[in-house]
C-alpha cells in the first residue's frame, strides 16, 4: 500500500509546479510533476510585430529575462537571414555569461543549498575550528575566526527575535542533514557574501542592455553603442568596469562558490547514486567564438546522449518535423488533427482545454490530463536538459576544459564518472559550468576590447530593419543554452506580422507529464527510488527537484492526504 | 548642499509584478505612467518579475514606495497603503511574483539593513488572466492609484527635508 503526498512549489516562469509522488517501503514509487498554471504567451504575440517580440518574452520572467530575449531575437534573426556584427554577438556572448554566473551562484546559496546546509546547526559550530575549515579550502580572505564568531552572533540574535523570516521553513534538524556544524556555518555565511555579490555581476546587464531588469535587445543586433565622447554609450571607463565585474565574479566562482560546493558534496556521495533519472541528455549549443551561425565554435558544444552511452553523440536538427515535437496527451490542451498526434513547434498549437479538478483539490486525477506543460520529445525520447546535459556533451565531444574541471572533480571527491548521472552529479555540473563560463567571460571580454582597438565600432546590422524588405512569408527558430538548459523559440511571419511564436523551454523538458507511450520525463524518471525518511518532511524530493533548477522561486506545501496543509516550506529561489 | 543623484537623499518608486498577466501588472503599468511625470526628488523603476535584481535598489534608497497586485480576497481596485516590516506582513498571496518581493525584504534584513518601505497594494481579481491590458476595473483606479503615490512621495520627501534641516 502507498502513501501519496504532494509537494506544491509556486514557479515563476511556468506559474505552479506540483509534484505528487507515491510512497513505498520508504521510497517513492511513482512520481508526477504538474504545471497548474496557464502560459500563454504565444496567444500574446501573435499579430505583433517580430521586432517587438523579445520585450515581451522578456517578461515571463524575471531571471531569465535576457536569454528568452536573446531567443527571441535569434529566432528573428533567422527568419529575415540577419547576420549580426561581430560586437553584437560578443556583447551577447558576455551577457549570457554574466547571466550564468550571477543565476547558478543565486541558485546554488539561496534555491539550493539549505536542502543540504542546516542553517539551526550552524549557531553550534566552533567559530575557530569554522575558520581554519575554511582557510584550508579556500583563499577567500573573509575567513577569519572573529569573522565567523560574529556573524554567528548576528545570525542568532535573528533566530533569537523569532524572525527567522526566509529560514523559518527549513527542516532543521532533519536526519538527512549529514555536514558538521563549522561547514554549516561556512556555508551560511557565503548564503550572505552572495546575497551581496549578486548584486554586482548583473550590472553588466544594466550596462550593455540600458536597464535591469529586463535589458534591451534589438533584432539585428544590441542596442548599445561603442563610443569615446558618448557618456551613455558604451566608452572606455564603462567597459573598465564590465571588465572589474567579470573579474570579481570569476573570484567569487573559484574561491567561494567551487570549494563550498566540493566540501558540501564530500559528505553527501550517497546522492552521486540518487535522482539520476532518464540517462537521455541534449544541448542545443552556445555562446559562440565565430558567430551563432558557425556551430562548430559553440564553447558549449551541442548534442544528445541516450542511455548514459557517453561514447555516442547525436546530432540534433531544430528544424527536422521529426525531430522536437510537442504531445498533449497528458496535457490540457487540444489539437486541432487529434491529441495522439505530436506536432513540430513551427505547426505547434496551444489551445488551452482545462479537464482537471476544480480547484482546491487535494489530488489531482494522474489517470488522466494532469499538467498545463506539454510533453516535448526529441525523436521519441524523453530528454534532461541544463547543465548536466551541457557539461557531458562538452566532456563526451572531447573538449579538453570540459575534461579538465571533470576529471578534477572526480578524483578531488573519489567517485566514478557514473556519478555524474545523479542528483549530486547535477548540482556538481551547475559549479563546474560556471568555472568554465566564468573563464569564457574574460575571453570574450579580451575579443570585445580586440575589435574595438582594431577600429570595429559596428553593433548592428540595420539592412532589414524595414519590413518592406522582408518575404511575404518566413519562419525561423532561434535557439539558446538557458541556465536552467536547452531553449527554443519558433516563429512564423506572414505579412510583417507574427503568425505563430512557440516556445519550449528547459523546465517544460525537464518537469513535463509522461507522454502517450507512458515514457516519462526528467523530475519524474529522477524522483523514482528516492529514499524517503519522512513522508512528512521530504526533503530528499526537494534536493532532487532542486538541482534541475526549477525556475521558481518556490513556496512549497505540503498536504496531508485530507488535504490539510500540515507544513510550509519556503525555499528562496530566482 | 546635498547631491541630487544621491539616492539616500531621495524616493524611490517601484512598480512590480507580471506585465504579461493582466492586472497582476499593474505595479509596472503605474511605473510606467510615473515615470512619463518625472517627478522631482524621485527616482522610478519599473521592477518587473525582477527578483533578485532589485536587492541593488532596496539597499541604495532609504524610502522606498512599492506599487504591486493582491490577491487578498478584496473588492477588485481596492487600494491599501501597508507597512510591512516583516516578511509576513505582506497580503497573501501576492500573485506569481510574490516570493521575490517578499524574500528580498528579508533578505535586506538578513544583511543588516531595514529600508522604509510603503507598500500600495491594488487587489485584482485573478492571475491566472494573460495580455497586457489592465481590466476595466483596475484601469478605472489607476488615476487614484496614481495620486495616491504622488501624495504618498510628497510627504516622505517632507520629511526628508525636515531631517535635514
Amino acid at each position: 500500500m502507498s502513501t501519496r503526498i504532494v509537494v506544491d512549489p509556486i514557479t515563476r516562469i511556468e506559474g505552479h509546479l506540483r509534484i505528487e509522488a507515491d510512497i513505498e517501503n520508504g521510497k517513492i514509487k511513482d512520481a508526477y510533476s504538474s504545471g497548474t498554471m496557464v502560459r500563454l504567451l504565444e496567444e500574446i504575440l501573435k499579430g505583433r510585430d517580430p521586432r517587438d517580440a523579445w520585450a515581451y518574452v522578456g517578461r515571463v520572467c524575471g531571471v531569465c529575462t535576457s536569454i528568452h530575449s536573446l531567443t527571441s531575437v535569434r529566432a528573428v534573426e533567422d527568419a529575415l537571414d540577419i547576420v549580426i556584427p561581430p560586437n553584437a554577438e560578443i556583447v551577447r556572448n558576455i551577457m549570457f555569461c554574466a547571466q550564468y554566473m550571477h543565476d547558478h551562484v543565486v541558485h546554488f546559496y539561496h534555491l539550493h543549498a539549505m536542502d543540504w546546509v542546516d542553517v539551526v546547526n550552524a549557531l553550534k559550530a566552533d567559530p575557530k575550528k569554522t575558520s581554519e575549515l575554511a582557510q584550508s579550502i579556500s583563499s577567500w580572505p573573509k575567513s577569519s575566526p572573529g569573522y565567523f564568531s560574529d556573524l554567528q552572533k548576528r545570525i542568532t540574535k535573528f533566530v533569537e527575535s523569532g524572525q527567522l523570516g526566509i529560514f523559518s521553513n527549513g527542516y532543521w534538524g532533519h536526519p538527512a542533514y549529514k555536514l558538521p556544524a563549522e561547514v554549516n556555518l561556512i556555508g551560511l555565511a557565503h548564503y550572505l557574501e552572495a546575497l551581496e555579490w549578486q548584486k554586482e555581476i548583473v550590472k553588466v546587464h544594466a550596462i550593455f542592455g540600458g536597464k535591469n531588469p529586463h535589458p534591451n535587445y534589438l533584432v539585428g543586433g544590441m542596442a548599445c553603442s561603442i563610443t569615446t565622447d558618448d557618456i551613455s554609450g558604451l566608452n572606455a571607463e564603462r567597459l573598465a568596469y564590465v571588465g572589474q565585474l567579470l573579474k570579481q565574479g570569476k573570484e567569487f566562482i573559484e574561491q567561494v562558490y567551487i570549494p563550498d560546493l566540493m566540501a558540501i558534496a564530500s559528505f553527501y556521495k550517497d546522492w552521486g547514486a540518487i535522482g539520476g533519472g532518464l540517462g537521455n541528455y541534449m544541448s542545443y549549443g552556445d555562446l559562440p567564438w565565430n558567430g551563432y551561425r558557425d556551430t562548430s565554435s559553440y564553447k558549449f558544444p551541442a548534442g544528445a546522449i541516450l542511455d548514459k552511452d557517453i561514447s555516442k553523440i547525436y546530432d540534433v536538427d531544430l528544424r527536422k518535423d521529426d525531430e522536437v515535437q510537442e504531445f498533449i496527451d497528458n496535457s490540457w490542451y487540444e489539437y486541432k488533427e487529434g491529441d495522439k498526434k505530436g506536432l513540430h513547434p513551427w505547426k505547434g498549437e496551444s489551445k488551452i482545454k482545462y479537464t482537471g479538478p476544480k480547484p482546491p483539490f487535494a489530488n489531482l486525477n494522474t489517470a488522466e490530463k494532469y499538467s498545463y506543460l506539454k510533453t516535448p520529445r526529441w525523436k521519441g525520447h524523453a530528454m534532461e536538459v541544463g547543465p548536466l546535459a551541457r557539461v557531458l556533451i562538452g566532456y563526451a565531444r572531447g573538449h579538453q576544459e570540459f575534461k579538465e574541471v571533470v576529471d578534477k572533480a572526480l578524483t578531488d571527491l573519489n567517485v566514478p564518472v557514473a556519478a555524474l548521472f545523479s542528483t549530486l552529479g547535477r548540482t556538481a555540473a551547475r559549479g563546474l559550468e560556471s568555472i568554465l563560463v566564468s573563464r569564457w567571460a574574460q575571453d570574450f571580454y579580451q575579443q570585445l576590447l580586440e575589435n574595438i582597438k582594431n577600429g570595429d565600432t559596428r553593433m548592428a546590422d540595420s539592412s532589414k530593419r524595414d519590413p518592406s524588405k522582408w518575404p511575404s512569408s518566413a519562419k525561423g527558430v532561434g535557439h539558446s543554452e538557458a541556465p536552467r538548459g536547452a531553449l527554443a523559440h519558433w516563429i512564423n511571419i506572414e505579412n510583417e506580422k507574427i503568425a505563430n511564436y512557440q516556445l519550449v523551454v528547459p523546465t517544460t523538458w525537464n518537469a513535463s507529464p509522461r507522454d502517450g507511450k507512458g515514457q516519462v520525463s526528467a523530475y519524474e524518471a529522477a524522483l523514482r527510488d528516492t529514499p524517503i525518511a519522512d513522508p512528512n518532511k521530504p526533503v530528499e524530493i526537494l534536493r532532487t527537484i532542486h538541482s534541475f533548477d526549477p525556475c521558481l522561486a518556490c513556496a512549497v506545501h505540503l498536504y496531508d492526504e485530507n488535504g490539510n496543509q500540515i507544513s510550509r516550506v519556503s525555499v528562496l529561489g530566482d | 548642499m546635498q547631491n541630487q543623484n544621491d539616492p539616500s537623499q531621495k524616493i524611490l518608486i517601484m512598480g512590480v509584478g507580471n506585465w504579461l498577466m493582466r492586472d497582476e501588472g499593474v505595479g509596472v503599468h503605474a511605473a510606467e505612467q510615473l515615470a512619463h511625470l518625472d517627478i522631482k526628488g524621485v527616482d522610478v523603476v519599473d521592477g518587473g518579475t525582477g527578483g533578485f535584481h532589485l536587492l541593488e535598489y532596496f539597499e541604495r534608497y532609504e524610502r522606498i514606495i512599492l506599487v504591486d497586485a493582491t490577491l487578498d480576497g478584496l473588492t477588485p481596485g481596492t487600494i491599501r497603503l501597508i507597512r510591512p516590516k516583516y516578511a509576513q506582513d505582506y497580503p497573501p498571496s501576492m500573485s506569481t511574483h510574490d516570493i521575490g518581493l517578499k524574500d528580498l525584504v528579508c533578505s535586506i534584513q538578513l544583511l543588516g539593513k531595514q529600508p522604509d518601505i510603503h507598500l500600495f497594494v491594488v487587489s485584482i481579481e485573478s492571475v491566472q488572466e494573460q495580455g497586457v491590458t489592465l481590466t476595466d476595473k483596475i484601469k478605472a483606479i489607476m488615476p487614484e492609484l496614481l495620486n495616491k503615490v504622488i501624495a504618498q512621495a510628497a510627504t516622505l520627501r517632507r520629511e526628508l527635508s525636515q531631517q535635514r534641516a
